[in-house]
């Protein structure tokens, strides 16, 4: 089979001696910064076919969000390669880049524009978008004015309502109140179970990934541990986890 | 240089309605907002008119206008380079949510910041036609100086845009330069009068923005025609900046959010 979508090979990232100094600092301690290197991500390689749901697990600090980032473009790797084969991309997360004094329309204007969609598919999604967020006349008033379950509704929304080919999700399937929770999760469902979609989630929820996943990897300490078969790799994630 | 075209073009429409956005959230977020672009450099104009006229017995010709075409000038070039600072910082929503080429933020702020810079000339023409400035073809070397303005500001601006992602404090050393700049390129008094000679000669060319407001003054007021290879000059070091600048940032963007 030839139909990827996505194609990650030898991919190491790495946060290295990358910290701000100030002038001040460097004036009076004129110390050599110690640069620690974190290996966030190490030889990770993997192919993803098209329309496929791959959940990602592991502990807090392994590396998951790097990688899904670097998927995004918005890390660029320090070795090997991501190729995207020319897919549409978006990187869902909890609370999306707003700038906080426009308002929600002009915010979704932008952020839409961000995604890579034109002015006029824009335009002609906007009203899905709003209905969708439940936000109501607060649509026009500035983002700042919003309380954090709005925030996400609107942010949920955009990124739910724009489609595109390939959607990165890191933990978000909970968003909102109750009810907007179940519509989401639901919307959610839909999207990633579109069959062009190719779809990563991370998630701690082993609930969500044994109804939505295809197949799971596993990711410790940066380094790629597992990759297979759902059920397979959940249950010895589990293990690993007691 | 192929990926700059096709970049720039990709986020053009971006950058603009971005700015537009921008400036409609000044002016929503109080009613006076707007009157501020213009009492800004109105007030500082009446000070400086002060000072100079009645302390140091200026005697340039159209003392106000003079002035206020400097600070409109200037006002835009330190409000570029202010900004450009904290730019990444200030951006981080977006920046560390998607993609996109890091000087389409300075892009932006150019369209907020010349937008402000053009209402502000408004009343430049207000005042000439007050003081009834006679006007000559020269005035059509508006448009070749803005431009070398906005180049020069924005490849400045792509090198603070990077230096301030890893420099914590430089946004208070740019204000002390800018405030030394501020003084030494004659935005109320000129300084190849007043500057000994040669000195003075010199501080008028070799600063570029001492040079485009002499050449503004020249072109706009006075009426004579302003050096032409200087300023073909200027616009050539202001291009070669401004692409080393791009090159600097499509090299190390990515590793921005890593630090922020």
């Amino acid at each position: 089979m030839n139909n990827y979508a996505i194609e990650v090979n030898n991919l190491c990232i790495t946060y290295k001696s990358l910290q701000s100094y100030s002038i001040k600092k460097s004036l009076l301690h004129l110390k050599k910064n110690e640069s620690k290197e974190i290996e966030a991500v190490k030889n990770v390689s993997f192919s993803l076919p098209k329309g496929n749901i791959m959940g990602i697990v592991g502990k807090n600090g392994s590396g998951k969000s790097t990688l899904l980032n670097a998927i995004a473009g918005i890390f660029s790797p320090d070795s090997g390669s991501i190729d995207l084969k020319g897919n549409s991309v978006s990187l869902l997360s909890i609370g999306v880049g707003f700038q906080r004094e426009l308002t929600g329309r002009e915010n979704i204007t932008l952020s839409g524009m961000l995604l890579g969609f034109s002015e006029q598919e824009i335009q002609e999604k906007t009203g899905a978008i709003i209905e969708f967020s439940e936000l109501g006349h607060f649509i026009d008033m500035p983002v700042r004015t919003y309380s954090s379950g709005m925030y996400s509704k609107l942010a949920f929304s955009i990124t739910a309502i724009l489609e595109t080919n390939i959607m990165l999700i890191d933990e978000i399937l909970s968003v909102g109140d109750a009810k907007f929770k179940k519509k989401s999760y639901n919307k959610m469902k839909e999207l990633i179970s579109d069959k062009d979609r190719t779809v990563i989630i991370v998630s701690h929820g082993k609930e969500t990934l044994e109804n939505l996943c295809d197949n799971i990897m596993w990711l410790h300490d940066g380094e790629l541990k597992m990759i297979g078969d759902t059920k397979e790799v959940l249950e010895e994630y589990e293990l690993f986890m007691k | 240089m192929t990926r700059f075209i096709n970049d720039v073009k990709k986020y053009f429409k971006y950058s603009i309605v971005s700015a537009k956005s921008e400036l409609k959230s000044e002016v929503a977020s109080s009613y006076l907002n707007w009157l501020w672009w213009i009492l800004d450099p109105v007030c500082f104009m009446l000070i400086y008119t002060f000072i100079s006229v009645f302390v140091f017995k200026a005697t340039e010709q159209y003392f106000p206008v003079f002035t206020f075409i400097g600070l409109s000038m200037w006002d835009f070039f330190s409000r570029m380079m202010n900004n450009s600072v904290k730019i990444i910082k200030n951006n981080k929503a977006i920046v560390s949510k998607v993609y996109l080429p890091k000087y389409i933020l300075i892009l932006v702020k150019l369209w907020v910041n010349g937008f402000k810079m053009f209402i502000s000339f408004g009343i430049v023409v207000l005042m000439m036609i007050v003081y009834q400035v006679p006007i000559t073809l020269n005035i059509l070397y508006f448009v070749p100086i803005i431009i070398t303005l906005a180049i020069i500001s924005f490849g400045g601006a792509t090198f603070l845009l990077h230096y301030g992602v890893f420099v914590q404090d430089l946004s208070n050393v740019v204000t002390i330069i800018l405030r030394l700049l501020f003084y030494i390129t004659g935005i109320f008094y000129d300084v190849a009068k007043r500057i000994q000679a040669p000195f003075g000669e010199i501080l008028s060319e070799a600063n570029p923005l001492a040079f485009l407001l002499k050449s503004m003054r020249e072109s706009i007021l006075y009426g004579t025609t302003p050096n032409r290879k200087l300023l073909l000059l200027w616009m050539f070091i202001g291009l070669v900046i401004t692409y080393l600048g791009i090159r600097k940032i499509y090299k190390n963007e990515n590793s921005y959010v890593k630090v922020i």
